[in-house]
């Protein structure tokens, strides 16, 4: 017989300060920023004349899947511009993400609650500042008031479209972020106690064996935290583009 | 205020609540982390909530975010594109070189080819030249062969027709002659030496038909 208690959520998000104000989830933080700096950093001094390779090569790519794959279905040509603070987003938060399945590390700084709230609230500001500069006090109108909409239909739509815009698009880039590498990292540990448990289990040698089967359920689910990592990054990403976008160039 | 402690001996756990009151003891959150084989657990709380952010992760966070976009947004991404840019236009002139050499080239290969085509009309032309001036001296030289032939021939033909006559004439005197004399034998006298030459030509004349 063995006993495994799962141990409460937050008993597996506490984390010594390495020293006061500055924990491992700051750590992660500044590693992620210093390590997306030294990138673009190295990737900068590499001659740019001869065909890119290495790590010049890496950060090209990076660069063209942010202008390719999110700027231009997003926003078009005119979202270019958009491509720096798009590409800082999307470096940051999947650095951020990725320390989730580093040893040592093994903690997603996005698993907790600071970082996406910070994010969101940055998006948010960012897309009602960037509505306001291109379309002024019409910007209120045109996310409120949808063209194409009956006027007596305005009572239902207006309230929904004050909601959804101002209030849950925060709410929601914040959750989905915080929730799916919570969710990814309590799985890995749940895997990873259930796995060593098995393996102790003195009392009955028999399930020694069986320790296995989560142990490769733990490696698979590491394999998939990288894409959710990924995901996750690129989910943010789009949608910040989609909501830029959108305050931009309502017509779109 | 309870809190659960879970402590892990060997294989079992052993859930405890703890009252934070009763032990009197102040809880420290910053100096707490998950340890399964934690020995005195008693000294850590409950761990921080899940939902609630922290102001030093939210600092901490916000801080390198800020710092890292910034450096992007100035320095980092405006070089890395700068270089993909002189690269990427390095490049397209190279394709357009390329095509303004390769339209060149098949510039210069239509010239060519209408140059050799002009030179194969003029190659043929003075073929065709050097032919008719061929034919007309061969056509000369055929007209002048024949006139030749035809002279010759006809000097032949009179040196064959003079020759003829020659020796008709001897052949008439010799048959006249030798009328005459069997004449002469025959009749003793001789005959007139004009009706024999006559009789022997109308004879000779008619044998000749």
């Amino acid at each position: 017989m063995i006993a495994l208690e799962f141990p409460p959520i937050n008993e597996i998000l506490r984390w010594k300060d390495l020293f006061p104000t500055f924990n491992k989830i700051a750590l992660i933080a500044v590693l992620a920023a210093v390590i997306g700096t030294l990138i673009f950093l190295l990737a900068g001094n590499k001659d740019a004349k001869v065909a890119p390779k290495g790590i010049r090569n890496f950060a090209e790519s990076i660069v063209e899947f942010i202008e390719n794959g999110i700027v231009m279905q997003t926003m078009g040509r005119d979202g270019l511009g958009w491509t720096p603070f798009l590409l800082s987003l999307f470096s940051f938060i999947y650095l951020c993400n990725v320390p989730g399945i580093i040893p040592f590390l093994q903690m997603p700084a996005t698993a907790r609650m600071a970082l996406p709230v910070f994010l969101s609230l940055l998006v948010w500001v960012v897309f009602i500042v960037t509505g306001f500069k291109h379309q002024g006090l019409g910007y209120i109108k045109s996310s409120l008031f949808p063209p194409g909409v009956p006027k007596a239909l305005y009572i239902l739509v207006t309230p929904i479209e004050f909601i959804s815009t101002f209030l849950v698009r925060p709410f929601s880039l914040t959750v989905r972020l915080f929730a799916n590498m919570l969710a990814g990292h309590i799985l890995l540990v749940t895997f990873g106690l259930l796995s060593e448990a098995l393996f102790q289990a003195k009392g009955n040698p028999a399930l020694i064996p069986v320790g296995v089967l989560p142990l490769f359920m733990l490696i698979f689910l590491t394999g998939f935290e990288v894409l959710v990592a990924f995901l996750q990054a690129y989910i943010f990403t789009i949608l910040t583009a989609v909501y830029i976008g959108g305050a931009a160039h309502p017509e779109h | 205020m309870l809190t659960a402690v879970v402590i892990r001996s060997g294989q079992a756990l052993q859930v405890h609540l703890v009252s934070s009151e009763t032990s009197g003891e102040p809880v420290d959150l910053s100096q707490c982390e998950f340890k399964p084989e934690a020995t005195n657990p008693t000294k850590c709380g409950p761990g921080p909530s899940p939902i609630i952010p922290e102001m030093k992760e939210l600092a901490w966070g916000a801080g390198s975010f800020i710092v890292f976009a910034l450096l992007m947004r100035f320095f980092l991404f405006p070089r890395l594109k700068k270089g993909m840019d002189s690269r990427y236009n390095s490049i397209r002139e190279g394709h357009e070189n390329a095509d303004s050499t390769r339209a060149s080239a098949r510039s210069e290969v239509a010239q060519y080819e209408a140059a050799v085509v002009a030179a194969k009309a003029e190659a043929a032309k003075v073929v065709d030249a050097a032919r008719a001036t061929l034919e007309t001296e061969r056509q000369a030289a055929i007209t002048a062969a024949n006139a030749r032939i035809a002279t010759q021939r006809e000097a032949a033909m009179a040196a064959a027709d003079a020759a003829r006559t020659a020796g008709r004439s001897q052949v008439e005197s010799a048959v006249v002659d030798v009328v005459s004399s069997a004449v002469e034998i025959a009749t003793g006298k001789r005959p007139d030496g004009s009706a024999v030459s006559r009789a022997v030509a109308d004879a000779m004349s008619a044998g000749v038909r």
